[in-house]
């Protein structure tokens, strides 16, 4: 069953144009002139229950925007949008009870009430009930480490704590949609570490769905089945993440630790002129390969016939590289979707 | 209910952790009421009587205005404001609260304890230093704790609308100053209504601005007889529907103003 909804979704902004300079501000004072600045462009967007989507796209591209919406703040200019069966922007009571948000930058928090007063509140606004926001409350304080700050108040909290109160606060509920904007900018890696863990085990144990913004590419690969891609407000890619690295990330570097010299190396792969070998020591091997045209247990079969191996591991491409290409333009997506490969890894 | 019950007893809480510049605030309050006081002292010098008032109920008048213009201070309605100017109404709208009783609970919340704070210092005052006559009979007591009461929500009316201005202007203080302007001289708080040339006190007894001060004081003063108290408490609720419908509309159409960008 599809939880979200959006068809030919749309937001138009209008911008004010004002000239340089004080003549500009003057000016602007009797005439106003304005583009529209098409933040969100006609996206088609289905997610299923339980899907973890991680939602990327360069600054500017849209993402907030659409997150936005998603959740009731924002009007979209055109086009269809269903939450759980309801218009966000209409119905915004209905679906704010079964959504839960955190934006990064912002705080849901009261500022000068502690953490714990303000979870209160929030129980009697979402009306959940006593026992459910007891065992809840429970966890979250023990999953998330927050026994050290929950009776401060909100403006006491460095950032790491802020976040993970913040991210509490937005599961209190049990909410069946998460969206999560950039929910780890700017912290440290162990802090990192416990909200992706935190997040993921509500998914497995509760089945929230997960719509995640981020530019950070763990979050996506620790935390994500699914990616989209957005750009100029419009998406260039959506599929899966593993079919992303199966179409771009087809070389692959194998290293191993050899236990005797190989016979004849350059027999090795006589037939396969593209595959790379590097010396990397001795009894070192570093073999650079096309995945698709020769598999990693080809690889190490052939150098067994020739060599004692006493150790090997694989180096997978990271998705942080095939991402930056996109964006830079320099991979088409479009392609990637409909290679053979991808279409294989996803059937 | 009860979330809103919540959210203003949260409300209370966040006010009193700013103790130390809300008495501040309070105590400017204060010190601009003993300006006004000896200012119309001046004027009352060698005078009985000025536009029907004598000294003593002109007093009252000062120390109700007061009463009065503590409730819902500024620093309640800025906090409307902030909200729009800062974009955090996007995490109020995330939450299943109606916008504007969300609004009204945090503003009553605060008005306890501001209105806590003002009683206590206006009941030394009156008693101690002025002696300023209480309403006589319990009637116009009851009647004027009601008028009182109703004065705060149609403030609040009119705070509410002004705030909701701001998403259009995108910008807070004009706004504001605006409307503290308007509301002095039209609710009489700078001026008793008597003092008026009749065509100003026509145009103000014609808008809601009267019901916050002018009310209240009158029947304090016990210028009005019980009838005429009534009529202008009715007269108040009905500023206070027509400012809460025309709250809703204008909230419907400045949702669609609604335009964060960035974050």
């Amino acid at each position: 069953m599809s939880l979200i909804e959006a068809k030919g979704l749309r937001k138009v902004f209008r911008q004010a144009v004002k000239e340089p300079g004080l003549r500009g501000a003057v000016k602007h004072l009797f005439t106003q002139r304005y583009v529209d600045k098409h933040a969100v462009d006609g996206i088609d967007l289905t997610i299923r229950e339980g899907e973890t989507v991680a939602y990327v796209g360069p600054n500017g591209a849209g993402k907030s925007t659409t997150i936005k919406m998603l959740s009731g703040v924002l009007v979209p200019t055109s086009g269809e949008l269903r939450v759980d069966g309801f218009v966000p922007h209409k119905q915004r009571m209905e679906n704010a009870v079964r959504i839960g948000a955190v934006f990064g930058q912002r705080t849901q928090l009261w500022w000068d009430i502690p953490v714990r007063e303000s979870l209160n509140l929030l129980k009697d606004i979402y009306q959940v009930p006593e026992d459910a926001f007891r065992r809840n409350l429970d966890a979250f304080v023990e999953l998330l480490g927050m026994e050290e700050f929950i009776h401060l108040s909100a403006r006491k909290l460095s950032l790491g704590q802020r976040m993970r109160a913040d991210l509490a606060a937005a599961l209190l509920h049990d909410p069946k949609i998460v969206y999560l904007d950039e929910p780890t900018i700017g912290l440290d890696v162990s802090v990192k570490q416990k909200i992706r863990s935190f997040i993921k085990q509500m998914n497995r144990d509760k089945g929230t769905t997960l719509l995640l913004t981020t530019h950070d590419l763990g979050d996506i690969e620790d935390l994500c089945e699914r990616l989209v891609i957005i750009d100029h407000g419009r998406i260039i890619y959506d599929g899966s993440l593993q079919a992303v690295k199966d179409a771009f990330a087809r070389e692959r570097t194998i290293h191993l630790q050899l236990g005797s010299e190989l016979a004849e190396p350059s027999l090795l792969f006589s037939d396969l002129p593209e595959v790379g070998m590097d010396r990397t020591g001795p009894y070192r091997l570093a073999i650079r390969f096309d995945r698709f045209r020769i598999t990693a247990s080809e690889i190490v079969k052939r150098i067994i016939s020739q060599a004692d191996v006493a150790d090997f591991h694989i180096d997978e491409p990271n998705i942080e590289s095939i991402i930056r290409r996109v964006y830079e333009g320099s991979l088409d997506l479009e392609l990637a979707a409909e290679s053979p490969v991808a279409a294989s890894r996803e059937a | 209910m009860k979330k809103y019950v919540s959210l203003a007893v949260c409300s209370m809480q966040n006010t009193l952790s700013y103790r130390l510049s809300f008495v501040l605030n309070f105590l400017g309050s204060f010190i601009a009421l003993l300006a006004t006081y000896f200012l119309w002292r001046a004027i009352y010098d060698g005078q009985s009587e000025l536009a029907g008032f004598d000294w003593n109920q002109m007093k009252s008048y000062l120390l109700v205005t007061f009463f009065a213009n503590s409730m819902l201070s500024y620093y309640s309605e800025s906090g409307i404001t902030n909200k729009v100017m800062d974009g955090t109404v996007a995490m109020d709208l995330l939450k299943p609260l109606n916008f504007q009783k969300a609004r009204l609970a945090e503003s009553l919340g605060s008005c306890v304890l501001e209105g806590l704070l003002s009683a206590v210092l206006i009941s030394v005052l009156a008693i101690a230093a002025f002696g300023i006559p209480m309403p006589v009979d319990g009637v116009s007591g009851i009647l004027f704790a009601i008028s009182m009461l109703s004065s705060i929500l149609v403030k609040f009316g009119i705070v509410y609308c002004t705030a909701l201005i701001c998403f259009y202007t995108t910008s807070g203080f004009g706004v504001i100053w605006a409307r503290m302007a308007v509301t002095n001289l039209l609710s009489g708080a700078l001026v008793p209504f008597a003092f008026f040339p009749d065509w100003l006190r026509n145009v103000a007894m014609a808008l809601p601005f009267q019901g916050i001060v002018n009310t209240p004081t009158t029947i304090f003063l016990g210028m009005s007889d019980t009838r005429e108290a009534i009529l202008l408490i009715a007269v108040q609720w009905f500023w206070i529907a027509a400012l809460w419908l025309l709250g809703r509309s204008m909230w419907g159409w400045a949702v669609r103003q609604i335009t964060i960008h960035g974050g």
